[in-house]
């Protein structure tokens, strides 16, 4: 008999964005057939639905398909059922980092980092989002990481594909970060 | 033909050639644009990180409002990340009153409202159903008769609305194509994801992506690839080096934005129209000879 957990099923319908979609769910598995990484997932999207309903949180949120998600929309186009299959995985990826679980440490990391450069400035850095993720382990693994990429780097600015200039914040950036808090407030109701 | 032209984060630095050749091609066409002042970034599709719906959404209403307050031009986004993002929210806003309420409750903190009256495009949507194909054809003076494309839609421009084209098997870019006089090949991987925003970190899986795109794109006699995403672009282009090492192939195909090809077809300059110097793997040597059949070698 499969593991069941029901308060921690009940945040997880509280915490994931349309989570409450995954009774609409009739296991037909062509979400898992359209995802472009399927073959990479232990549990494909049909897999982590049943997992959820039995109260299986801790496999789904250790899972690592939850961050494996290209955000295509194959899933939500061809659901029959309509549910928000690619928002669920979403939702269930920030969960997992939320409750420490994170399966995928650099997809997490990036993810964690590109919000982090909105929140800051209201746009996005690429060359400082790389810098801050190549550099999230510490100074040393930062070295290794970027020489790694260095040869992207260099093709990058030698063909004009670089913002030399720092990005400045937005004018509205004190408004923004305002009602960026608030949402988060929001969502949490 | 006044439009806001939202190019967001990516086009201002490894999409500038995106940016650079799409507003030489839409001038030309009677396109005029305005940037929405103080816009912010769209949150793609990796802030999920760090963020949940409402705030995503929250984030784009913003752009909305302040497109609708700035005198609600339709908005073109030429990135698919911006784009979906941005038609999402309106679509979401549009249909869900509370949602609307509430946005706008967040949205009022900053002076802001949005009452969902501005229209969000994708560029392949205007240039096809606004400029036209004839419109198009009419400036074509280079075409590139004789130039195999694959026309590579990837996955956000069409997916989830299938607002201007097919959802699974769409055409308007192909359509373009054909009007520049080009010949756009049929390759099954056509709308197969490329990886998107988790490719840097997920770079070794999302290679098997890209290399079977390109795989099929090559096995289709494409000698070119067309794409209208700076993310599909980057993807595509950047490694393919790494791909060949990683899998031992030998897969080198030029990545251009379909503005790029455009502006070619145009009579516009390769360097300072098309601006192709900026592309990594050199759609030059593929370009050229087809110019050159046509007299032309400019």
């Amino acid at each position: 008999m499969i593991s069941w957990n029901n308060n921690a099923l009940r945040d997880v319908l509280k915490e994931v964005d349309y989570a409450e979609e995954i009774y609409k769910c009739i296991q037909c598995g062509m979400c898992a057939g359209s995802c472009p990484l399927r073959h990479h997932m232990d549990y494909p999207p049909r897999k982590i639905f049943a997992l959820l309903r039995t109260g299986n949180i801790d496999l789904v949120l250790n899972s690592k398909s939850i961050f494996l998600c290209t955000s295509c929309y194959s899933c939500i186009v061809r659901c029959p059922r309509g549910i928000h299959v690619m928002d669920i995985m979403h939702g269930l990826a920030h969960y997992a980092i939320k409750m420490g679980k994170i399966s995928r440490k650099n997809t997490a990391t990036f993810g964690q980092e590109f919000w982090k450069q909105i929140y800051k400035r209201g746009r996005v850095d690429e060359k400082d989002l790389s810098r801050r993720y190549f550099f999230s382990d510490g100074i040393v693994q930062g070295i290794k990481n970027a020489l790694s990429m260095a040869d992207m780097g260099i093709i990058m600015l030698l063909h004009g594909r670089m913002k030399l200039l720092p990005e400045k914040p937005i004018k509205g950036i004190k408004q923004l970060r305002i009602m960026l808090d608030k949402a988060e407030q929001e969502s949490r109701r | 033909m006044k439009y806001f032209l939202y190019w967001g984060c990516s086009l201002e630095a490894s999409g500038a050639n995106y940016l650079k050749s799409l507003k030489p091609v839409c001038e030309l066409l009677g396109m005029e644009f305005e940037e929405i002042d103080d816009w912010n970034c769209c949150g793609a599709s990796v802030s999920y990180a760090g963020a949940r719906d409402l705030s995503i959404r929250v984030l784009n209403a913003r752009n909305l409002a302040l497109a609708e307050m700035q005198g609600g031009y339709d908005i073109i986004a030429p990135c698919s990340s911006c784009y979906i993002q941005l038609i999402r929210t309106n679509h979401e806003l549009r249909e869900d009153e509370k949602l609307k309420e509430k946005v706008n409750s967040i949205l009022r903190e900053a002076g802001l409202t949005y009452n969902g009256t501005v229209n969000v495009r994708h560029i392949v949507d205007v240039l096809y159903n606004d400029v036209g194909i004839d419109r198009i054809k009419q400036k074509v003076t280079r075409p590139l008769s004789g130039l195999k494309v694959a026309g590579y839609v990837g996955c956000q421009s069409v997916r989830p609305y299938g607002e201007y084209d097919s959802k699974e098997r769409p055409r308007v870019q192909d359509e373009i194509l054909k009007a520049l006089g080009a010949e756009p090949v049929k390759f099954p991987k056509k709308m197969q994801c490329c990886g998107s925003g988790i490719f840097l970190p997920e770079m070794e899986l999302c290679m098997g992506l890209v290399k079977d795109i390109l795989e099929d794109a090559i096995a289709h006699e494409a000698k070119i690839v067309s794409t209208v995403c700076p993310m599909c672009a980057m993807n595509l282009e950047l490694y393919q080096g790494r791909i060949n090492q990683l899998y031992n192939t030998n897969i080198q195909i030029p990545i251009v934005y379909l503005t790029q090809l455009m502006a070619v077809a145009f009579g516009l300059d390769l360097k300072e129209g098309a601006f192709l110097h900026m592309n990594y793997i050199p759609p030059e040597y593929v370009i050229k000879p087809i110019l050159m059949q046509g007299g032309d070698s400019k």
